[in-house]
């Protein structure tokens, strides 16, 4: 009789010839997860050394501006000044959370708030996300600063536009294909789109978008997050950050891979 | 054998089976984890929740399809199959810790539903390289989902074992949507001849495996038989070794021949639990076992021995001129048919 072996689920003997095959079918996976585990941790790109603070909230103190976007202008030294974008929990801009303090200063324009949330930061610029309306409080003495901005002129950047929450830190990574769906909701929960231009070098800037008249845009943008594209549009600095205002219209898709989505 | 539905209690088999299941996943997940820690260490611990457990469940699905072909291939590794669904509903398990994780991480806290959103997210759906892969993830959890909830015998009774077999092969779906989701979407940013080259070879060995098992029964089904009024001669008697069969392939269905006690008897191949080979089976206690998970039917009659209820059609044979004859006409299942001398 060539092989009488019979194995049966529920009879507890098993043939020595099945328990052979059995060892090297066990010991085959074992070694096929192992190199699995191995291949598929080790070749993971590296994610940046970005931040977000989560769990981990900070206290601060500034002149509320909106360029068009919401933003705290927080002094570190005499001169020196950081202009924090503020954003909200999820995928989410700051207005849900700024929303009680609007009611009782309905013009937060050149007010001093203070603000308890967590900080995001990469590349030297910062972000703050408030999780807690009853975290921002009117501070003491308001700002005669004018907050005015500087004309950089007419200039068309090539780049792509993310949503700078993520990008800036809260994932890691926060680029990448995967990333890219993240990106259109965080947009369109009302986060700022933000155009990245990089050189040669890897040197990137970064430029806040807006409509032509210098008002907040959505949801007009979302065909064109992670897309290499020419855009072209009046470029004008506040604080440490750089705004450009476009027509959506005539940004123009170039043919190339994304380097970032 | 389906009687009525208990509580599932694990046998000897069973544990040592769950064990190794066991201990292959933590393996896996402690060395993703360390080495991710260790070589990223800017990498956030929800990033490699995400890519430990949705890796981890595509080397198991490769080992889950490995199994079915190899024990077509060699018995031998028949008790892999005995306890499959175990392994099955594992890696379903690490599936949805996969797909939840990633739509929370995603999808979650923003101004739409994270389902609604992991369709219209990304509505590329004309382009290749920015096709939504979201989306083919989506439906491979829908299927390995129905799956493993209907990974019971409740189920297979209920929806009967022709269905459920087919919502079960819908497994191959369910791999192909994971292998377009990888090579669509995490590929396309993390890419890496090693892990590239791995999925390849993995999905080779599966094509491999499936065609191996496939060109050997495909001897059994192209059997031509010869016709003598009305019969089909099969085989010479001694070809069938006692407690074994033999299977032929009569007018489309596959017939086992089993010896028992040097005498004949035939029956539909098919077990009625999951569609197991009767033919590959062996006769233990008098009954004709299923070498998948051991549904017992007697030789004389294609009936489970009471309490049990499954019956099989059976054949009727005769021995002439040192040759085995099979009408091809079947009799009802669960019909007595009288085993013949050889």
């Amino acid at each position: 009789m060539k092989n009488d072996e019979f194995y049966i689920g529920y009879v507890d003997e098993v043939g020595s010839k099945t328990k052979k095959s059995l060892k090297r079918f066990v010991i085959a996976s074992l070694v096929i997860l192992v190199i699995g585990a191995l291949l598929f941790g080790f070749f993971q790109k590296p994610a940046v050394n970005s931040s977000f603070d989560f769990g981990n909230p900070t206290k601060v103190t500034g002149i509320y501006h909106e360029s068009p976007y919401p933003m705290l202008r927080v002094s570190f030294s005499d001169n020196e000044f950081k202009d924090l974008v503020l954003l909200g929990v999820g995928k989410f801009g700051p207005n849900a959370y700024l929303k009680e303090i609007r009611e009782k200063e309905s013009n937060l324009n050149g007010k001093r708030l203070n603000i308890e949330g967590q900080l995001i930061y990469y590349n030297g610029k910062t972000l703050l996300e408030i999780d807690d309306s009853q975290k921002v409080s009117l501070g003491n003495n308001n700002s005669n600063i004018k907050l005015l901005p500087k004309s950089l002129g007419q200039l068309k950047i090539e780049g792509e536009i993310i949503d700078p929450k993520c990008y800036f830190g809260v994932m890691k990574p926060g680029f990448g294909k995967i990333h890219r769906s993240c990106a259109a909701l965080c947009i369109s929960g009302g986060v700022p789109p933000v155009l990245v231009s990089r050189d040669e070098n890897g040197t990137e800037d970064y430029f806040l978008l807006t409509d032509l008249e210098g008002n907040p845009m959505h949801k007009d943008i979302l065909p064109y997050i992670g897309q290499p594209s020419k855009v072209l549009g009046e470029v004008s600095e506040i604080g440490d950050w750089k705004v450009m205002r476009i027509n959506v219209d005539q940004i123009e898709k170039l043919n190339k891979e994304s380097l970032i989505y | 054998m389906g009687l009525d539905y208990k509580l599932v209690f694990w046998n000897k088999h069973k544990r040592i089976y769950d064990k190794w299941i066991a201990i292959a996943m933590v393996l896996y997940l402690a060395i993703f984890f360390v080495l991710s820690f260790v070589t990223n260490p800017e990498m956030i611990a929800e990033t490699i929740i995400i890519r430990a457990f949705g890796s981890l469940a595509i080397v198991m699905l490769h080992i889950i399809l490995a199994i079915g072909p190899l024990t077509r291939i060699n018995s031998r590794f028949m008790p892999l199959l005995y306890n499959r669904r175990h392994l099955g509903v594992s890696m379903f398990l690490a599936t949805l810790i996969h797909g939840v994780f990633a739509t929370i991480q995603f999808h979650v806290l923003g101004n739409v539903n994270p389902i609604y959103s992991i369709f219209t997210s990304n509505m590329d759906y004309g382009s290749l390289t920015n096709f939504p892969f979201q989306v083919l993830g989506f439906l491979a959890l829908l299927i390995l989902f129905a799956m493993a909830s209907t990974s019971h015998d409740f189920f297979l009774h209920n929806l009967s074992t022709k269905i459920w077999k087919r919502l079960h092969m819908m497994v191959y779906l369910a791999y192909a949507l994971v292998i377009m989701h990888v090579f669509l979407g995490t590929f396309q940013q993390e890419m890496s001849l090693f892990t590239i080259g791995m999925l390849l070879i993995g999905f080779v060995t599966i094509c491999t495996l499936h065609l191996m098992a496939a060109f050997k029964e495909s001897k059994t089904d192209s059997f031509i038989a010869i016709q003598e009024d009305g019969w089909l001669e099969v085989c010479h008697p001694n070809e069938i070794e006692e407690s074994r069969a033999k299977i032929f392939t009569v007018e489309n269905e596959r017939v086992a021949i089993f010896k028992n006690k040097g005498k004949l008897s035939a029956i539909h191949n098919v077990c009625k639990h999951q569609g197991g080979p009767l033919g590959e089976g062996k006769i233990v206690d008098g009954c004709i076992t299923c070498p998948w998970h051991g549904y017992q039917y007697l030789a004389h009659n294609g009936q489970s021995p009471p309490p049990f209820t499954e019956k099989v059609k059976t054949y009727e044979l005769k021995v002439m001129n040192d040759m085995v004859y099979i009408n091809p006409e079947a009799f009802a299942e669960g019909s007595e048919v009288t085993p013949i001398s050889c």
